[in-house]
C-alpha cells in the first residue's frame, strides 16, 4: 500500500553532512518551540511540509500494511480568507485560498490534514502521518525529528527574509544647515 | 423573418484553437515551464490571483501560461476552476495587523514606528532597460550582503493605530457587523455596505481599479489622500482544528494593503481623519492605491463624481465582466444585425430613399424620421 496514487514517485530523500550539523544545532532552540506531538503544532508542521517528505513518511508507514480508511478523499477546497478593515473594524471577505483537505484512520486513529493549493498526495500524505503520530507509531521518532528540522528551516528561512528587509530600512539624515 | 438556428464550423474552431497553441510551441526557444512563471513573473501570477479572488500560486502561473500572458483570460480560467470546487469553510477573521511586513513604506510619517522598510522595490531607480538580461540574470545581488540577525520578523504598529492613540480616528463603538456579505454568492444590492465595496475592489480589474482611482484625483473627485502606509506582506490563513477546535495556520497569502487619511474637518464637528482602505491578493501596489482611493470616495456617497457612485465603480470594475461585454460584441451578431437591416431597409423604403443612395424624393421632414434610427438602436 502506498500513496502514490495521488501524484508523481517519491523520489527518497539523502541528508547532507550541513543538514546534519544544521539540525543539531537548531534542535535545542526549537524543541521548546513546537511540539510535533500536539496536534494543531503537528497541523501546521505538515501544512508546510513538502510533497515529496510527506509522501515518504506516508509510504514508510504504509509499509507495515496498518488498516487504513480515508474519512475524507483528498480533493481541493476553498477557504473563504475573512480580514477585519482597520479603520471601522468592519469584517470584509478578501477572497478564497485553495486548499486541499484529507481525513484517515489509521490503525482506528483519526489523521487530519489540510495542505495549501491543490495537492491531492501531499493532504492524504499528512492525514496519515498524522494519525500516524496520533498512535503512536513506531516512526514517531523519525518523523518528529524531521518535523523539527523542517521548523528549524523555516525559522532561519524567516529571520533571513527579515534580516533581508531591515537591510533596506531608511536611515534618515537631518540636513542640520538646510534647515 | 424568423430565429433560424444554424450550426457550423466546429472543426474550423478546433483549427483556429490549434493555430492559438502552436504560438506556444513554435518558437526555437525552451518550454515555459509553471515554475518558471511563478519565480520569474510572479508579478503576472499575483495579478492573476488578485483580479480572480482565488489565492493559488501556482495554478495562477499555469492559467497565465495557459492564456500566454493575457491577465483578464487567465483570470477567467481561474474563476473557472474556482466555481466548480465546494467551500470547505470561511477563516476566522484576521487583522491586517498581524501582518509580517516585508516592506512599509509611509508617505505621511518619515518616523514612522518600525521604520520605513522599502523592501524589494525599484520605486527610487530610473525605469532603464538592462540589456544585461538578455543573456540571462544568474547572479544573486544580495549575495555579498553582511546581514546581522534581526530576530524573528516583528508585526509592525500601524498607522491607523497611532492616529487613533491621539484621538484622530475615531473609535468605532464595539461594532456589531455581523456576517459580511459575500459578493461571490449574493447579488450586490445599491447602496452597497462597506464589505461589499471592499470584496469587490479587492477583486477588481487592475486597469479599472487605477483608472478610477485615478479619475478622482484628477478632478472627478473630492478625494486626494495622503497615503498613511504601503505594506507588503504575509496574512496568516487559519482553520479551526476539527478535532481541538484550535485556531491552526494553513498557509499564509502574500498581500497588498494600503491605508490613506482624507482631511475630512470642514464638513464634521468633530475634526478628524476619514479614510481609505485597499487590500488584495499578491503584489499590487497600483491597484491596492487606487482601491483606497476608491474606497474614500464611495464613503462621500455621490453621484456627482464616477468614481463617489459605488454602483457606478462596481458595475465597471470586475474585469470578468468588462470581458465579457466588451469582447462578446465580436461573436456572431447575424440575427441582430439581419434585424436592424430590415428595418434600416424598411424606413428607406417607406421614405422612398433611392437604392444607390441618394436622397432622391425622401422626406426631410425631421419630424417623419425622428425616434427611427434611434428605435432600431434601442432594439439591438
Amino acid at each position: 500500500m502506498t500513496v502514490d496514487g495521488f501524484g508523481t514517485d517519491v523520489e527518497r530523500y539523502t541528508e547532507s553532512t550541513e543538514r546534519i550539523l544544521m539540525r543539531s544545532l537548531w534542535r535545542v532552540s526549537i524543541k521548546c518551540m513546537v511540539d510535533p506531538h500536539d496536534r494543531a503544532d503537528r497541523f501546521e508542521l505538515i501544512a508546510a511540509s513538502e510533497e515529496a517528505t510527506l509522501a515518504r513518511m506516508a509510504n514508510e508507514v504504509l509499509e507495515g500494511d496498518p488498516p487504513l480508511s480515508v474519512r475524507q478523499e483528498p480533493r481541493p477546497k476553498l477557504l473563504m480568507q475573512r480580514v477585519r478593515e482597520p479603520v471601522e473594524r468592519r469584517p470584509f471577505n478578501l477572497g478564497e485560498v485553495l486548499v486541499t483537505p484529507a481525513e484517515v484512520t489509521l490503525s482506528e486513529v483519526r489523521g487530519f490534514a489540510m495542505v495549501p493549493g491543490k495537492a491531492e498526495r501531499a493532504a492524504l500524505s499528512g492525514a496519515i502521518v498524522d494519525a500516524a503520530v496520533a498512535a503512536g507509531h513506531e516512526l514517531t521518532p523519525a518523523i518528529v525529528e524531521a518535523f523539527e528540522d523542517l521548523e528549524a528551516r523555516r525559522r532561519v528561512s524567516r529571520r533571513q527574509r527579515w534580516a533581508e528587509s531591515k537591510h533596506t530600512a531608511v536611515e534618515f539624515e537631518t540636513m542640520e544647515d538646510q534647515q | 423573418m424568423g430565429y433560424v438556428a444554424v450550426t457550423a464550423g466546429e472543426e474550423i474552431i478546433e483549427r483556429a484553437e490549434q493555430l492559438f497553441e502552436k504560438r506556444r510551441v513554435s518558437g526555437d526557444s525552451e518550454s515555459l515551464g509553471v515554475d518558471q512563471l511563478d519565480d520569474h513573473l510572479g508579478r503576472l501570477t499575483d495579478r492573476v490571483m488578485s483580479e480572480s479572488g482565488l489565492y493559488a500560486p501556482r495554478l495562477a502561473a499555469l492559467a497565465a501560461k495557459q492564456a500566454q500572458g493575457d491577465t483578464v483570460e487567465a483570470t477567467f480560467l481561474l474563476r473557472a476552476y474556482r466555481s466548480t470546487l465546494e467551500r470547505f469553510d470561511e477563516t476566522p477573521i484576521v487583522k491586517p495587523g498581524e501582518m509580517l511586513a516585508r516592506r512599509r513604506v509611509s508617505p505621511a510619517f518619515k518616523d514612522v514606528p518600525g521604520g520605513q522598510i522599502l523592501g524589494a522595490t525599484k520605486d527610487y531607480t530610473q525605469r532603464l532597460l538592462d540589456f544585461d538580461l538578455v543573456d540571462g540574470d544568474a547572479t544573486n545581488p544580495t549575495g555579498e550582503w553582511d546581514l546581522d540577525d534581526k530576530g524573528d520578523p516583528e508585526q509592525l504598529t500601524t498607522v491607523t493605530e497611532l492616529l487613533r492613540e491621539e484621538g484622530l480616528l475615531y473609535e468605532p463603538d464595539e461594532p456589531d457587523f455581523g456576517e459580511p456579505i459575500d459578493t461571490t454568492r449574493e447579488s450586490v444590492t445599491h447602496p452597497p455596505d462597506r464589505d461589499a465595496v471592499l470584496q469587490a475592489l479587492a477583486r477588481g480589474e487592475t486597469g479599472a481599479v487605477t483608472a478610477l482611482g485615478y479619475s478622482a484625483l484628477r478632478g472627478y473627485g473630492q478625494v486626494h489622500p495622503t497615503l498613511a502606509e504601503v505594506r507588503v506582506g504575509r496574512l496568516p490563513v487559519r482553520i479551526e482544528h476539527p478535532y481541538t477546535g484550535e485556531a491552526v495556520t494553513v498557509t499564509h497569502t502574500d498581500v497588498t494593503e494600503s491605508e490613506a487619511v482624507v482631511p475630512v474637518y470642514e464638513k464634521r464637528e468633530d475634526p478628524q481623519f476619514a479614510f481609505g482602505y485597499g487590500l488584495t491578493f499578491g503584489r499590487n501596489e497600483r491597484k491596492v492605491i487606487g482601491m483606497t482611493v476608491l474606497d474614500a470616495s464611495i464613503q462621500l456617497d455621490s453621484e456627482e463624481e464616477p468614481a463617489e457612485n459605488a454602483e457606478f465603480v462596481l458595475d465597471t470594475v470586475d474585469g470578468m465582466d468588462s470581458f465579457g461585454f466588451i469582447e462578446h460584441l465580436k461573436l456572431p451578431h447575424y440575427v441582430t444585425f439581419q434585424s436592424i437591416l430590415d428595418r434600416i431597409r424598411s424606413i428607406r423604403d417607406s421614405q422612398d430613399v433611392p437604392d444607390d443612395g441618394s436622397r432622391g424624393n425622401r422626406r426631410t421632414d425631421a419630424d417623419d424620421t425622428s425616434g427611427s434610427v434611434a428605435g432600431v438602436n434601442s432594439d439591438d
